[in-house]
């Protein structure tokens, strides 16, 4: 059950550049920090993707064991882990988002 | 619910000399935007700042008393 479910995460960590693990969907979100990431991507122009994990207790717990930390959203970027906006926006500001996403959506094209 | 005092404990247990603020969002007293400014957080990244944080709240986001957080943190210089 378990290695399923990390089998199942590193799938969709490499299936998507930016992918967003939180609660509600992009249309629908169903949480305020899901919404606020959801505008945050939003307005950088990036294709991204929100996988909704609210119901799914199992999942939400692998996920916080595999990257440890506690809260939702997660967001991951090329495949590694990068906290919440609290740490993109900063990151943002920096420079420094704007060098990982370059170097993400340079690699060969996936959605 | 937790206070700006019990907030401000928890963290200081981590992180003795942190400069903890907090604001009540939503004046329920369990959504707090919190800023941290400390010398232990010198030479970490910011998300291994966050951590830090995280663990030290962590049984006040656990029991429910704290439901959400907006976190800041910033190293203090030596």
């Amino acid at each position: 059950m378990k290695e399923e479910l990390s089998g199942q995460i590193a799938d969709e960590i490499r299936e998507h550049r930016i992918l967003v693990y939180g609660k509600g969907t992009k249309q629908a979100p169903r949480c305020g920090f899901t919404l606020e990431t959801v505008q945050f991507f939003d307005d950088l122009g990036y294709p991204f993707e929100v996988l909704d994990v609210l119901a799914n207790q199992d999942k939400r717990d692998a996920l916080s064991e595999m990257t440890n930390w506690p809260t939702l959203p997660k967001v991951f970027i090329n495949g590694k882990f990068y906290g919440d906006t609290d740490i993109l926006a900063p990151m943002l500001e920096s420079g420094e988002l704007q060098r990982i996403l370059d170097e993400a959506f340079a690699a060969s094209p996936s959605k | 619910m937790i206070t700006h005092e019990e907030i401000e404990s928890l963290i200081r247990t981590a992180l003795p000399d942190a400069s903890v603020e907090t604001r009540d969002r939503t004046g329920t007293r369990d959504h707090y935007n919190i800023r941290v400014r400390s010398r232990g957080f010198s030479g970490k990244p910011l998300l291994d700042q966050h951590r830090i944080i995280y663990d030290a709240l962590g049984g006040a986001l656990k029991d429910g008393r704290l439901h959400a957080i907006e976190l800041k943190t910033e190293a203090k210089e030596l």
